[in-house]
């Protein structure tokens, strides 16, 4: 199930009793995609994107190496704790409007409605009233020549760079948005643009 | 044999207050069993299910405080369907029809309802104290109940509880009168709340020592509120959202600045960096610090302020902090004995914000450290055994990589030498649990060396059902066990019976055991309660239950009770 190609099936979860061949202990291996899909009634009190939303992470499980499998219970975090972490998922409200938006070396959060915004425009003379300087909103249009970015985290809490999708895609997807410094930029891990650098 | 009267012995008993040690000394002869029995103040029922509230009253006429737990510890975790149990009602109308004068309550994952808290507010003349840890099955309107009717009331502490709240006036039922409030935590609570009533209350109750407000109280309220409790020796701060004016900012500076006896501050759900600079002025006093709800402040935020904060003994924080932070927590709180690391991101994936690195340092850097939870993406065996080295004292040693099944990310080899060397140097370790990948090694090692251990958990972990029978044969003072997701079944299950009666409970779930391993353990040890819990099968199981169920249970939970099968168990619950 690992990357690296070790030999890692040894260590694989063996839940045969010792004594039975390799293969039948693989059959009766339950993986953990098996384990979303008998996920309980009772872990509907779980954020939206947490073990109950089996459909869809299934398919991701099997085809994104690097997103983590949902077993039920599991990390071991308790329920509470659970539902005050992923409150920021909730009340981000992915496409109706209210995201936050921080911006490096200011210390204090805001929010703002992108439903008030027509396009990228609007959006960047926005941001700059927001955080009350001029300059913000220039890396929306012309990328390259600003001293900074603006990266927005999408519903699959990967991190683009704003400004690339078409405006309806980008406020749908879009949970939150955060002004970096262009130097810093370099080796975050924002996923590739897929067009030209 | 007994040179003293019984009012001396008595007397003496008095100076005895852990459970622990009176459960001794009742066991040294039938007279001190007596005088201990109508002496005991302060009752612990670590399982509600273990005893009944008639033997309670029959053993112990004469108790004021009473602390119960329901639930077993993976409830925390969504492993326990609701309705399962836990029900404390019982236990207070008992309480009430009898002349027990209660003055404590103290529930931890439990089932209570509002008609269970008005029974209780109404049944006790001197009542003062309640806590409530993990429960659910309230709502507000039984918070009003308690508010309007205990008199005397000093402590109302909700902690983690799952509470409907009615956004009603639950606080404005304190009475005027009501002035004898020493704690007052409501920060989990959802619903805004009437911010008159609670400035009054604190206002008027001059012994408030601790006070927790929850994420509705704004920033402004907060200053007002510090004002009238100059006092307060624990803060629970509430959230803020918006960019605060600087005016409401130098308020709540100069509200802090005279609230010299402050030593424990936690809340901050959602706050904004600049208030946790507000309260740089108190750091240097801090002895508990809970910023692990604050998701919203990055690493060198926090940094900043937990540099200032020298006498700090508790720190619970997110993983957020990153191994240079807690570098800093390394050099700066000598003094710290508990620290919690939770993880931002709990799905995976992502930064790895905290590593073996942070831990070594942690552990180099505090003398003092007994009680660790760290959540983190990778660990080696190097670290782990450096880690032992540093810190012989672990008292509390609770590892999560959250990767179910990870090797040492160095070697690739099971993390088996690391844990091992965490249970040899650490001789009085009494909780522990394991992850990463682990084979039988690591409990050959847990039953070898943790003589002291009394709480194990284990999930995705072992290989044969040898790595349970190290664990029951070896650790003689085990208390609860619990194991998820791990390759033992019948024949460690079996192997010792008695064993279970010196335990709490234990907990299997996602395991090899089977019905028919679990019906012959119910036979063999009439004194267990032997619960499988059977969401999705009800049916299946029932077809098969002339052949020998070779059936794989889901979920078991088993306990040593003086009362037999409860009657309160939900359909899905099965009593063998």
């Amino acid at each position: 199930m690992e990357k690296d190609g070790l030999e890692l099936e040894i260590t694989e979860l063996r839940l045969g009793l010792p004594g039975r061949d390799v293969t039948e202990k693989m059959m009766k291996k339950r993986g953990f995609t098996e384990m979303i899909m008998t996920s309980s009634g009772s872990n509907s009190e779980q954020c939206e994107s947490g073990a109950v939303s089996s459909g869809v992470d299934v398919e991701k499980v099997n085809d994104t190496p690097a997103a983590k499998t949902q077993v039920v219970g599991w990390p071991p975090v308790c329920s509470y704790r659970r539902k005050n972490s992923c409150k920021e998922v909730s009340t981000t409200k992915v496409g109706l409007g209210y995201v936050k938006v921080s911006m490096d070396g200011v210390p204090y959060l805001r929010k703002m409605d992108l439903g008030s915004s027509q396009d990228y425009d609007d959006l960047a003379f926005a941001l700059d009233k927001l955080f009350g300087f001029h300059g913000i909103g220039v890396a929306l249009k012309d990328g390259d020549n600003c001293e900074y970015v603006t990266i927005y985290e999408d519903k699959d809490g990967d991190w683009m760079l704003g400004g690339d999708v078409p405006w309806g895609m980008f406020i749908e997807s879009c949970k939150r948005l955060r002004i970096m410094k262009r130097s810093d930029a370099t080796g975050f891990g924002l996923q590739p643009r897929g067009v030209d650098e | 044999m007994n040179y003293f009267p019984d009012e001396v012995i008595e007397h003496v008993f008095d100076f005895v207050t852990s459970h622990r040690d009176r459960n001794s000394i009742s066991l040294v002869c039938k007279s001190w069993f007596k005088i201990e029995r109508y002496s005991r103040q302060n009752v612990f029922i670590g399982n509600c299910y273990a005893t009944s509230p008639e033997r309670l009253l029959r053993r112990f006429p004469c108790f004021k405080s009473l602390t119960l737990k329901g639930k077993p510890h993976f409830a925390d975790f969504n492993l326990v369907p609701h309705g399962w149990g836990g029900f404390v009602q019982p236990w207070i109308e008992a309480l009430a029809r009898s002349r027990v004068g209660l003055e404590e309550l103290r529930l931890k994952r439990m089932v209570v309802t509002d008609e269970s808290l008005e029974l209780l507010s109404r049944s006790f003349v001197n009542f003062k104290s309640l806590v409530l840890v993990s429960c659910e099955g309230f709502s507000t309107d039984g918070l009003a109940s308690i508010a309007a009717n205990c008199r005397h009331l000093q402590d109302l502490d909700l902690q983690e509880n799952d509470i409907d709240d009615h956004r009603g006036q639950w606080l404005s039922c304190f009475p005027e009168t009501s002035t004898t409030l020493v704690t007052l935590n409501f920060a989990c609570l959802e619903g805004e709340t009437n911010l008159v009533a609670l400035e009054r209350l604190v206002a008027r109750s001059p012994n408030l020592r601790s006070l927790k407000l929850n994420r509705t109280v704004p920033l402004e309220a907060l200053a007002r509120l510090m004002a009238c409790a100059p006092q307060i020796v624990e803060l629970g701060v509430g959230s803020y959202e918006d960019e605060q004016d600087s005016e409401s900012c130098l308020r709540l500076q100069a509200a802090i600045r005279k609230c010299t006896s402050l030593r424990s501050l936690s809340g901050f759900l959602e706050a904004a960096p600049h208030c946790l600079s507000a309260f740089q002025p108190v750091c240097h006093n801090l002895t508990s610090l809970n910023l692990s709800y604050a998701a919203e402040i990055n690493g060198s935020h926090l940094i900043r302020l937990i540099e200032h904060c020298k006498k700090l003994q508790r720190l619970w924080i997110l993983d957020s902090i990153g191994d240079k932070g807690l570098e800093v927590v390394a050099s700066t709180c000598k003094e710290l004995q508990e620290l919690r690391v939770f993880p931002t991101d709990l799905h995976g994936g992502g930064n790895a914000a905290v590593t073996e690195d942070g831990l070594v340092a942690i552990s180099a850097g505090c003398p003092k450290l007994h009680s660790i939870l760290y959540f983190c993406q990778q660990m080696t065996n190097e670290a782990l055994i450096t880690v032992a080295k540093n810190c012989p004292n672990f008292i509390r040693f609770r590892l999560c990589i959250l990767e179910p099944h990870k090797p040492d990310h160095v070697t690739s080899q099971p993390l088996d030498e690391g844990f091992g060397a965490i249970v040899q140097a650490c001789k009085n370790l009494k909780r522990l649990s394991v992850s990463g990948l682990l084979t039988d090694q690591v409990f050959l090692y847990i039953g070898m060396f943790a003589t002291q251990l009394e709480m194990l958990s284990i999930a995705f972990a072992g290989d044969t059902d040898k790595g349970m029978l190290y664990v029951l044969n070896g650790c003689k003072k085990m208390r609860k066990l619990e194991i998820r997701d791990s390759p033992f079944g019948d024949a460690a299950l079996l192997a010792d019976v008695n064993k279970y009666e010196t335990m709490r409970s234990l907990w299997m779930s996602s395991c090899e055991v089977t019905l028919g391993g679990c019906k012959r353990l119910a036979q063999k040890a009439p004194w267990l309660n032997v619960e499988i819990i059977n969401e999705n099968d009800n049916n299946r199981m029932e077809e098969e239950n002339g052949y020998e169920g070779r059936q794989k249970v889901d979920k078991l939970y088993l306990y040593r009770t003086v009362v037999g099968t409860r009657v309160d168990a939900p359909p899905f619950v099965w009593i063998l």
